[in-house]
């Protein structure tokens, strides 16, 4: 078995205007995935809109932590499950039933210390 | 206690490469692992970018798989911490202990639903 974080990606500017009830709709279906794959799903997350980052960069000897997310994409990171499966095909299976209305999911394997 | 992602956003090459500072950083992240062992709820690094599957839904609802990372960014997501502290401003302060030698950190509150 292997770990792997499926990273949710979503358009602010859609998810930002999503009534009260495709909220909850939303809320269902990732309660219906977490429970459709329970025994896989190990955490997952939802994150505050990206505004509300605050970013921590450190040179040398120096650090400035300003607000804002890092990185400024058309779709901004929004949430992550962190899955287990037995190969990356079998991840990608999982992460296509992951709802992500607003544009889309990545799946990266965790790296393995040995 | 509030939960926070720390995004770790860092020029993955320089990792490849095994660049100067990337021992110090693999100690210095074995560090804070250990010492702030009470506030990591998760803590991953991932394999990189070029390892990434994205799915995206297309109008008809199909999914379409394509290889590569969902966002693009000359800095990408090379790893996360989940923690936990009080607000922001501490866990702005936990992360500041976080290496990140070829890039940045952002620190996102998580969402919490009632």
């Amino acid at each position: 078995m292997g770990s792997y974080v499926v990273l949710l990606y979503q358009d602010e500017s859609r998810s930002d205007h999503m009534s009260p009830e495709e909220q909850a709709d939303l809320l269902a279906q990732h309660g219906a995935f977490q429970a459709k794959h329970g025994s896989a799903v190990k955490i997952g997350d939802a994150l505050q809109r990206a505004a509300s980052a605050r970013t921590i960069q450190v040179g040398d000897g120096s650090m400035a932590v300003t607000d804002g997310p890092f990185v400024e994409t058309k779709e901004a990171l929004g949430g992550f499950y962190m899955i287990e499966a037995a190969d990356l095909d079998e991840a990608i299976t999982i992460a296509k039933d992951v709802p992500a209305p607003h544009g889309g999911v990545e799946v990266r394997p965790v790296m393995v210390f040995s | 206690m509030a939960r926070f992602l720390v995004l770790i956003y860092d020029d993955e090459q320089k990792w490849i490469d095994g660049a100067e500072g990337t021992e110090a950083a693999m100690q210095a992240h074995g560090k804070f692992s250990t010492d702030r062992a009470d506030s990591i709820v998760a803590g991953e690094a991932l394999e990189p970018t070029g390892t990434a599957t994205s799915l995206r839904r297309d109008e008809s609802g199909a999914v379409n798989v394509t290889d590569g990372p969902f966002v693009e960014t000359k800095e990408a997501l090379g790893g996360f911490y989940l923690i936990e502290a009080a607000d922001l401003d501490a866990a702005t302060e936990l992360a500041t202990e976080i290496p990140a030698p070829f890039g940045a950190l952002e620190v996102r509150p998580v969402m919490v639903f009632s």
